[in-house]
């Protein structure tokens, strides 16, 4: 990659401690973890848009609360921007903070219903005293409403959530980002509570932010048809794990691993002449294992063999900046 | 032959407001072993036509008129008694939401025999029989018959659903985005699993969904909902080929596709209308690029062009 790293994550781990019952206690029996993100290194360059792709329960959304601290991870290294974060203490984080924002998926869960479309950007420039007077106060504001396209400003600056659409909520949400002018953002299933119509706008929307104030994302879905419109790179998440990692249209076209060799298979076609394949894996994503020295995707692998269930793979090189984590990388070219 | 006829339906929320026309004025038929697909953005009347056909509107809504005829019976005219035969019988619906839709203390087998006691002369030991293979069918082993709702994945919850739905062999089934909300890889083991049924059971169906994709897959018609009116009606593949309406194209751009060549995309500028006071003309204009002064002011009546049923003044 020749572009500027931005963030740089490596052996990142956070493992959630299993409660013990008052039997386990009686017994001391050892403590149990559950491995939500596992081993994870990557890298986002400067504006650059990395896609995290993966199933409910993968540890997409444990990660990108653990990357803005949200939760501390249990080992690792972030550095964003050149700043260790983990070493930073409360007071340096806020500071930081601002330059990195979260989008969430539900557009009405993450605004407050009682506080208008102005009163809830004008919360996000006090609390980073981004201005000193009222008349400053509302300038940002009708600038931020501006760049999100909700427009006039007049017709919308005194709205409550509730009266929006789902659209034009998460242009709210990405309005009380821009007004900070991050350096980087991870929108969290940004567009998969809307409608097909309005998803391009909102995608749309992230790229024109993303060129005019440098942004970098990572943008988490389990919808690969949308991630291809967005992403420059995408990464695949198996149970706590890197699976494969490489240039977007790279994946899609020559995908290696078994597990993202299916979720291509399994997106739905809108070509009714298209007959879709069969998507050769069976069975349920199962929860999270614990210690473990296999591959994690096994059981459900149709190419499995011996070693897949006794050792566990580590990335290698495929092509330029495309990665994979598979014993049968060799057949699967 | 005609399973289910809508000749003329309107559904009317009553607001404060006045009358929201969830659905206004739509007429499609279903015909035997077809499944047709209902698509169109929230809000646009789907859902709501699906609980009218099973006559489950309930305040502040209510059927303004029009006539649902199943198997030469206008559903609107029975008795509760009638309703309560027909439902769960010869009219069944998978919904959305599973985890809802399910009773939490009742175990998967014991809600499939429930259905099957209700409406069959059989004892319980039968039934139980039947919950079983019913579960076997839908893919979830009948060892599995003793578990309750939250023991289940969302996946599995969904084929519960099915398998309840699909007990008594009804005539006619209702699909209310069954696979939304659900993961990609556990949404194509549902649509394998309902094409597979489609087939094997004969199934006659009404599938809605907000996109095309799904239903391209499932569907043999499509009907195309806009704001409470019908805008498009053809066969699957001439719906996807050549639309006619500008909204079933725009729909179709605004689609983004993995397979292929990666074409650019195109959103639909504005949002659909509230309801209670809908744009003058045709519905869509104020977001329809081809907009004349005829769509602002009068209402376009629904047309046959080249096999489609179009409602568009433009379409030539």
């Amino acid at each position: 990659m020749n572009r500027k790293e931005i963030l740089h994550v490596e052996n990142l781990k956070k493992y959630f401690k299993i409660k013990k019952g008052l039997l386990g206690y009686l017994k001391k029996s050892d403590q149990e973890y559950i491995h939500a993100v596992d081993d994870i290194s990557f890298s986002v360059g400067e504006q650059e848009v990395l896609g995290f792709i993966g199933e409910s329960g993968c540890g997409k959304s444990t990660m990108s609360r653990v990357l803005l601290r949200l939760i501390e991870p249990t080992s690792g290294t972030i550095i964003f921007d050149g700043v260790d974060l983990l070493s930073l203490d409360k007071e340096d984080l806020r500071k930081h903070r601002r330059f990195m924002q979260m989008i969430f998926q539900d557009p009405f869960g993450s605004l407050n219903p009682r506080r208008t479309v102005s009163d809830t950007l004008r919360q996000t420039v006090r609390t980073h005293h981004l201005a000193a007077t009222i008349a400053e106060e509302d300038k940002l504001i009708r600038q931020a409403m501006e760049e999100v396209e909700l427009v006039p400003v007049e017709e919308y600056w005194d709205k409550y959530p509730a009266l929006l659409s789902g659209g034009q909520q998460q242009r709210v949400s990405m309005g009380r980002v821009i007004i900070l002018h991050p350096k980087f953002v991870i929108a969290d299933e940004p567009v998969s509570m809307l409608d097909v119509s309005v998803r391009i706008g909102i995608l749309e929307l992230l790229e024109k932010i993303k060129q005019k104030y440098t942004i970098s994302f990572i943008y988490i879905t389990h919808d690969l048809s949308t991630a291809r419109y967005i992403c420059d790179r995408i990464a695949i998440m198996y149970l706590g794990k890197l699976v494969e990692i490489g240039p977007t249209e790279e994946i899609l076209a020559h995908p290696v691993h078994p597990y993202t060799k299916a979720l291509i298979a399994a997106v739905p076609e809108i070509d009714p002449t298209v007959k879709v394949k069969d998507v050769p894996i069976k069975g349920y994503v199962p929860v999270v294992p614990g210690e473990s020295s296999n591959c994690r995707f096994f059981p459900r692998c149709p190419y499995a063999f011996e070693k897949c269930s006794t050792d566990s793979p580590v990335m290698q090189k495929i092509g330029k900046d495309h990665f994979a984590a598979c014993f049968r990388v060799e057949e699967a070219l | 032959m005609n399973i289910l006829e809508i000749k003329d339906l309107k559904v009317y929320y009553m607001t404060k407001n006045g009358p929201a026309k969830a659905v206004d004025s739509i007429s499609f038929s279903v015909e035997k072993n077809k499944t047709v697909g209902l698509i169109g953005e929230s809000g646009c009347g789907k859902t709501t036509t699906a609980r009218a056909i099973m006559n489950f509107v309930k305040e502040p809504g209510e059927i303004a008129g029009g006539e649902i005829i199943f198997n030469g019976r206008n559903i609107l005219n029975l008795s509760d008694g009638e309703l309560r035969a027909l439902r769960g019988k010869e009219i069944t619906i998978v919904r959305q939401e599973a985890q809802n839709a399910l009773n939490p203390v009742m175990t998967i087998g014991d809600q499939i025999a429930e259905v099957i006691l209700e409406h069959e002369r059989i004892d319980k030991k039968a039934a139980w029989q039947r919950a079983e293979k019913q579960l076997d069918l839908v893919g979830i082993s009948h060892k599995r018959a003793k578990t309750f709702p939250h023991e289940m994945s969302g996946g599995m919850r969904q084929r519960g659903m099915i398998a309840i739905a699909t007990a008594c062999n009804p005539d006619f089934i209702i699909m209310d985005e069954p696979i939304t909300g659900l993961d990609v890889i556990v949404q194509r083991q549902l649509l394998t699993l309902i094409n597979d049924l489609r087939n094997r059971l004969n199934l006659t169906a009404l599938f809605i969904a907000h996109d095309l994709s799904v239903v391209s897959e499932t569907c043999d018609e499509v009907v195309v909902m806009y704001a409470g009116k019908i805008m498009e009606k053809a066969d699957v593949v001439s719906l996807y080929q050549n639309p006619l309406h500008p909204y079933t194209k725009a729909l179709i751009h605004s689609y983004p596709s993995i397979r292929g060549e990666r074409r650019k995309l195109k959103s639909i500028p504005g949002s659909p209308p509230l309801l209670v006071n809908p744009p003058e003309g045709c519905r869509f204009h104020p977001r329809c690029e081809f907009a004349t002064d005829l769509c602002r002011t009068v209402e376009p009546e629904i047309r046959r062009i080249n096999g489609h049923s179009v409602a568009c003044h433009i379409v030539k």
